[in-house]
């Protein structure tokens, strides 16, 4: 056993892909590292900008929440530069920092991260490792000499297995050491210690990723009997797996949801606020001229309570749209799991605290601090007013004379901010990234159990003559 | 002879378990996608039509719409990123386009830089995959086999063996290409929402010939390293990586560096410009808010609002557009350094063609422009000349979109450099050829 991974193991290292393989992963996971640390330093920057400018100016009016540049993202980005950089909040109102669309018109390319390169690159180099394991001994003939030694089949499969599984692992921990190295070195706060336990973590998780692969081309490789065909169609499953599966599944999602598009939404929206709102304030005037009010105050107070009313509605509609969108969301890549590329980028990204959890997370910090300062406002000023998207200015006439109504305002706060809330941003501990990657890790598991089994069974009924 | 020569391989290459196989996944993932984008792409025009009916009538704005390309269905590009609506009001030129519920967040940003399964990206991807499993092998096994030799015994001149792999190899891999494109186009007819003109189907025929060029770039590689490797296996190896390098790994790299080479002003720096912008109209602009902010505001006023307002728009807008120049010029820069990968070639031109591209953007925000300079003088005359203004109408929105002639003006360098890639290929599989020991 030791015998036949021994062979093939320097059978992989002696051969071209690994030397190109070897060479390509430190290139690029150098590269990755070079690209993550220039972006890392940027987003710092701006982070602290953005922060000490809100610790610095606390205020009734509204706050700045912004996130905290993830230190892991150089693992898995999880798409965390498309996501909003923080959150305005205004009286209970989120409105999403705008992303920066600077560069929108150059192509869209993935980051690269460890997760890139891993599920692009490395399941592509398993495949090319492995695809021959079987079919190729099989078509020079070897097959069934190893075979006529005391050697059961098994034993032969663990073997190429093993083999597979060290050279794919010792290219991609060469490059793991290159990228730590440099994010350690360059990034400004460096990596904490307790971070190293999630690369940790991630680095087994890829090795969970690749023994799929490894499986899949001996199982591929035991059952056609032509190494060209078996890598032809282990590539198929490559672009499926890696792209066509979690590309198609968002287009899928969009036409199985049952909730109203972007574009159905703002055409109820319209009527809505005109409905629940402009026609109740049109309304007013009417009731002035019967003479309902005796005070411009009391007109105020009717308008406030008009708008305040509709505000609620608009905030909700817009709580249903997002609801709708999450939904989405969460179809698209509930089918996505399909492929086990997308389990393996979700369960890297929950790790490192990036992606969909790190950006939930973080949101319901924003709700429990928006929370706070409404209890502060309302201590202090005893009245929170939400400011929405839209607001309004309009005319009326009481009493023979021109007044104008428009929406609240909210109010600056003079006195002592001294016990104004904080917002101190947590990021989610171990556990509770193992607990929300435990269906992703779940998946993979299965997969590889799966596939194990069959490659084991079509292997010990392959014909060897 | 020749004839000879290219009637066995192209037998060879069909009767082929690889090519059968190739075909197979080629087919059914052209047809899936295929149906899966005509769903989509009516789902979104219907969306556009709902929307420009009610949402551009709203009276009290003024709204543009975008629609969907329908060429987006088989080279989906930018067309689905890059929003829908602007809304027209005085105080800002338009700049962006945003989604219909103007929530500023991108939806699905873990799955969003995948990118889409379309045609494109299945001929770009997959089916120059096929391509090589084809090509590895024309000169290299038969090297292996021994039969090289043999059929050079003939009276064959080297080059003409050369010429009838080339001929027969490009004959099945345009075949296959010729029943994948005539599957898409098939779905695209007779989908009872998807219309299609007359200029639609001829940039759809530029896209096939773009198509059959990007393929035979790969044979041509194919085959120079076919001729050059003895090993098959080796070969194939070989074109793998050259492969991954040039279809996956270069583009990416490319773009990333043409963001390094070619770096925008600094956002601190557009802001600072904006806001000097800001500073110099400032007490204009409190000045005019307050008096309509009053209830004996008059007509006079209102004027004075939109003047100082769109005077302030347009200086911003000068900042704006320059910065969308420097953002097109980075833009540029990517393409040229991508250049280098017959893939970045071919997605630019099919995105050019199907005008799914950043031209396509630019000549709509263009328009958009144009459509709010009318609006804002329409609205200017409300209260010079009320009459006036009730007769005047706003025009509707509308861009002229480049013509097929044009389209096919701009594209023809990056299709020549492809021509080229493949001439260059072949060139040195010829050569190497004629000067290949053939013991």
């Amino acid at each position: 056993m030791k015998t036949i991974i021994r062979r093939e193991f320097l059978d992989h290292v002696q051969s071209l892909q690994f030397i190109v393989l070897f060479a390509l992963s430190v290139v690029l996971f150098a590269a990755s590292g070079f690209v993550y640390v220039r972006a890392q330093a940027e987003r710092d920057v701006y982070y602290r900008t953005q922060m000490t400018r809100a610790e610095r100016h606390p205020s009734t009016m509204g706050a700045r929440l912004v996130r905290r540049p993830n230190a892991l993202g150089f693992m898995a980005a999880g798409g965390d530069q498309d996501r909003p950089s923080g959150y305005d909040i205004q009286g209970g109102e989120f409105t999403p920092i705008p992303v920066n669309p600077r560069t929108f018109k150059l192509p869209a390319i993935p980051a690269l991260d460890w997760s890139f390169l891993i599920r692009v690159l490395f399941s592509l180099y398993v495949i090319l490792l492995g695809y021959d394991a079987v079919s190729g001994e099989k078509e020079r003939g070897t097959l069934r000499l190893i075979l006529a030694n005391p050697l059961g089949r098994v034993k032969l499969l663990v073997g190429k297995y093993c083999s597979i599984m060290a050279a794919a692992s010792v290219p991609f921990a060469a490059g793991v050491l290159v990228s730590l190295i440099i994010v350690g070195a360059f990034l400004p706060g460096g990596l904490a210690a307790a971070d190293l336990g999630r690369v940790l973590f991630v680095f087994f998780l890829v090795l969970a990723y690749f023994s799929l692969f490894a499986f899949l081309s001996l199982l591929f490789s035991s059952l056609i009997s032509r190494s060209s065909l078996v890598l032809l169609a282990l590539l198929a499953v490559w672009v499926c797996f890696a792209v066509v599966i979690p590309s198609s599944s968002i287009v899928i999602a969009e036409k199985l949801s049952a909730a109203p598009s972007e574009t159905q939404s703002a055409r109820m929206f319209e009527p809505m606020v005109q409905k629940e709102v402009w026609a109740k304030i049109g309304g007013v005037q009417e009731r002035v001229n019967r003479g309902e009010f005796r005070t411009e105050d009391e007109i105020h107070r009717e308008t406030d309570r008009i708008f305040e009313e509709g505000q609620a509605k608009v905030t909700e509609f817009y709580a249903n749209y997002a609801r709708a969108e999450n939904e989405r969301g969460r179809k698209a890549k509930a089918m996505s799991r399909i492929s086990p590329a997308a389990l393996f980028q979700y369960a890297a990204e929950d790790i490192a605290g990036t992606g969909d959890a790190g950006e939930e997370n973080f949101l319901s910090q924003c709700r429990e601090y928006s929370r706070a300062v409404d209890g502060f406002i309302l201590r202090k000023l005893g009245k929170v007013v939400r400011v929405s998207r839209w607001s309004f200015s309009t005319n009326m006439e009481f009493q023979g004379k021109p007044i104008v109504v428009h929406s609240p305002q909210p109010q600056n706060y003079t006195g002592d901010m001294s016990d104004f809330p904080k917002f101190e941003e947590r990021r989610p501990g171990f556990g509770q990234a193992l607990k929300s990657a435990f269906g992703d890790l779940a998946g993979l598991l299965v997969w590889n159990i799966l596939l194990a089994g069959l490659a084991f069974s079509a292997f010990l009924r392959t014909d060897v003559r | 002879m020749f004839k000879t020569i290219v009637v066995r391989e192209i037998l060879e290459y069909l009767k082929s378990a690889r090519f059968a196989l190739g075909l197979i996944i080629t087919v059914v993932l052209i047809a899936a996608s295929t149906l899966i984008n005509v769903e989509d792409y009516v789902l979104r025009h219907q969306d556009f039509l709902d929307a420009k009916k009610e949402l551009q009538a709203e009276s009290r704005r003024v709204n543009i719409l975008r629609g969907p390309q329908v060429l987006s269905i088989l080279v989906r590009g930018k067309d689905k990123d890059l929003g829908e609506l602007v809304r027209v009001w005085v105080g800002d030129v338009p700049s962006e386009l945003s989604g219909t519920m103007d929530v500023r967040k991108p939806k699905f940003p873990s799955l969003a830089r995948l990118s889409a399964v379309d045609f494109a990206f299945l001929v770009r991807v997959v089916m120059s995959l096929m391509v090589i499993f084809l090509a590895y092998g024309a000169v290299a096994e038969e090297k292996a086999g021994g039969t090289l030799k043999l059929v050079l015994a003939n009276a064959l001149p080297r080059d003409k063996l050369l010429l009838g792999k080339l001929v027969s190899g490009l004959a099945v891999v345009l075949g296959a290409l010729a029943v994948a494109s005539l599957l898409a186009v098939i779905f695209l007819m007779l989908h009872p929402a998807v219309s299609l003109s007359g200029s639609d189907i001829l940039r759809i025929a530029g896209m096939m010939a773009v198509s059959a060029l990007y393929l035979s770039v790969f044979y041509a590689l194919g085959l120079f390293v076919s001729v050059k490797v003895d090993r098959p296996a080796v070969a194939l190896m070989v074109l793998l990586q050259a492969w991954v390098f040039l279809v996956v790994l270069y583009p990416n790299l490319s773009v990333t560096l043409a963001e390094r080479l070619v770096p925008l002003p600094s956002e601190q720096t557009v802001a600072a410009e904006k806001a000097a912008v800001e500073d110099r109209f400032r007490k204009d602009i409190q000045e005019v808010n307050e008096k309509l902010g009053q209830a004996t505001s008059t007509a006079e006023d209102r004027l004075r609002f939109n003047k100082v307002w769109s005077q302030n728009a347009e200086e911003i807008h000068k900042v704006d557009s320059e910065f969308s120049r420097l953002q097109t010029r980075q833009m540029k820069s990517a393409e040229l350094i991508s250049s280098l990968s017959p893939a970045s070639l071919y997605d630019q031109v099919m995105n050019r063609l199907a005008r799914t591209d950043i031209r396509e953007y630019e000549l709509f925000m263009e328009g958009a422009v144009r459509l709010w300079r009318s609006y804002v003088e329409r609205l200017n005359l409300r209260y010079t000349d009320p009459d006036a203004y009730k007769k005047s109408q706003l025009p509707d929105f509308g861009y002229a979109s480049d013509s097929t002639a044009q389209t096919i003006a701009a594209v023809w360098p990056q299709a020549l450099v492809l021509f080229l890639f493949s001439l260059v290929f072949f060139t040195l599989a010829y050569t190497g050829f004629l000067k290949k020991d053939l013991r």
